[in-house]
């Protein structure tokens, strides 16, 4: 095993915590659906860096701030919800995206491709995640609250709206950092089937969170060693398929 | 003795979507008075309540909360999907000021020490809702406001929760606003009540305030003092 990657494999680690953090959020708040589709939007953003030779991750963060800055703009001026919007959108910027690169770097940019990712783009998904993971961490009652019961939040003396923003900037985060690994179709597996396996595995919020990171942080590791050991897939495959699995043992130990 | 009042209600009103919601409403409260907010379903109660909290925004008139309080909020729909993965014990240490311990809480709200690591989806209306009470009081409030819950929960239950907010009442000297349509209880509990349907049509002691004509008006029905539960 190379120094690079074990480096790689650390920035992994660090990229599923935040992953498996936040999925259980969007669990809780039932916005996998719509996360999903936000991760889409990261296309025309990460092609533009291929084409004009700086880190894809940049352009991909800059296009889900500037998607979601468009979902809300959309919304307070039509009445469409916000879920319809992300799926014009999302459409929109596979299109777009698919447009402006190669077939290989689409799929590359699809699927993900551990071995393409550059020491830069590592060393900033590290970061990102570490601070994905302090935010969590500190602001973990009021975004649970604000997930389950927002009503409450009020005589919490908590924004909603602070609050609500602050998660999605988090999971728009989360999604840059996930689509090297795993690719901009299937960021999914990164946060929405961890969490889902993990409520199937518990029956309160501590252990549900732990697995939830658990899950996410083994399979996307285990993701990344067979793509490179055996070549025969991409980072992102295995880790969808190694997740799968676990979702599906899980269907055996329901907590209810 | 004159007390200034903790709330201070003027001449509000709401309008949502260009639909009006409330209309002039203009009330007061003091430390330690129960005031019951009566109304038929859809006169504006909740939204009452809700805009006190802030959650709707006065489209104008003034709500003026005094400095020192503490408000503990009981919504009238508190759905748990079944599976989210919570205990009782979880969900209260997610009040951010508790004042009191969990044991001290339980033995006020009277919940039994087992509740503590059950699912908070396994409860019925009724314990969820002593839940919410326990919740509300943890952080030693000054007033709670209490938005009754319109089906869903068993008259047994029900009884047993309006008892305990007035034992609450009484032992945790707090002020209370209760949301209801059922007017027995305003005549046993109430200190001033306050008729709503969009405006306000009385507002006083129950026993003045609320006079024959002044229900026929309020509910425009004849089944004034059955109280069911339906919506």
């Amino acid at each position: 095993m190379t120094e690079y990657f074990i480096y790689t494999l650390t920035s992994a680690a660090f990229v599923a915590i935040a992953s498996g953090l936040i999925g259980s959020f969007l669990v809780l708040k039932k916005m996998t659906l719509m996360s999903d589709a936000l991760s889409h939007v990261a296309l025309p953003g990460i092609a533009l860096g291929i084409l004009f030779q700086f880190e894809p991750i940049l352009g991909g963060l800059a296009f889900l701030f500037l998607s979601i800055f468009l979902v809300w703009g959309i919304e307070n001026k039509t009445k469409l919800a916000t879920e319809s919007i992300t799926g014009v959108l999302f459409v929109t910027a596979l299109a777009v995206g698919s447009l402006l690169i190669s077939q290989n770097e689409l799929l590359e940019a699809f699927f993900g491709n551990v071995e393409s990712i550059s020491p830069a783009q590592l060393a900033i998904q590290t970061v990102i995640a570490l601070g994905i993971i302090v935010v969590v961490v500190r602001n973990f009652k009021p975004l649970i609250l604000v997930s389950i019961a927002p009503d409450l939040s009020y005589s919490e003396k908590i924004s909603r709206v602070k609050t609500e923003l602050l998660l999605l900037v988090l999971i728009a985060l989360t999604i840059s950092i996930g689509i090297g690994f795993v690719g901009v179709l299937l960021m999914s597996a990164l946060s929405i089937i961890p969490a889902v396996t993990a409520r199937n595995l518990s029956h309160n919020l501590k252990t549900y969170v732990f697995w939830s990171v658990i899950i996410a942080v083994v399979s996307l590791l285990g993701g990344i060693i067979v793509s490179h050991t055996t070549g025969i897939m991409n980072s992102g495959i295995a880790t969808v398929l190694i997740n799968s699995f676990f979702f599906l043992i899980s269907l055996f130990r329901i907590k209810k | 003795m004159t007390t200034d009042p903790i709330l201070k209600v003027e001449n509000l009103s709401l309008t949502i979507e260009n639909k009006n919601i409330l209309e002039g409403i203009s009330f007061e409260i003091k430390p330690e008075e129960v005031l019951a907010i009566i109304g038929p379903n859809g006169s504006g109660k909740s939204m009452l309540l809700k805009t006190l909290v802030g959650i709707n925004i006065p489209t104008s008139g003034t709500i003026t909360w005094d400095q020192k309080t503490k408000i503990g909020y009981l919504p009238q729909r508190f759905q748990v999907d079944h599976y989210l993965p919570m205990t009782v014990e979880e969900f209260l240490s997610l009040k951010r000021n508790p004042q009191y311990s969990l044991n001290e809480v339980f033995s006020l709200t009277k919940i039994q020490k087992e509740w503590r690591t059950k699912n908070l989806a396994h409860l019925s209306s009724g314990q969820l809702q002593k839940v919410l009470l326990a919740w509300a009081v943890l952080d030693k409030p000054t007033i709670l406001l209490f938005d009754e819950p319109m089906e869903n929960v068993d008259i047994g239950g029900q009884a047993s929760i309006y008892e305990l907010l007035h034992e609450l009442q009484t032992t945790l000297h707090v002020a209370l606003i209760i949301v209801s349509h059922d007017l027995n209880l305003v005549y046993r509990y109430a200190d001033e009540v306050l008729c709503l349907n969009q405006r306000m049509l009385c507002y006083g002691e129950p026993h003045h305030a609320l006079t024959e004509q002044k229900i026929k008006e309020l509910f425009d029905t004849h089944s004034l003092f059955h109280h069911t539960h339906q919506s």
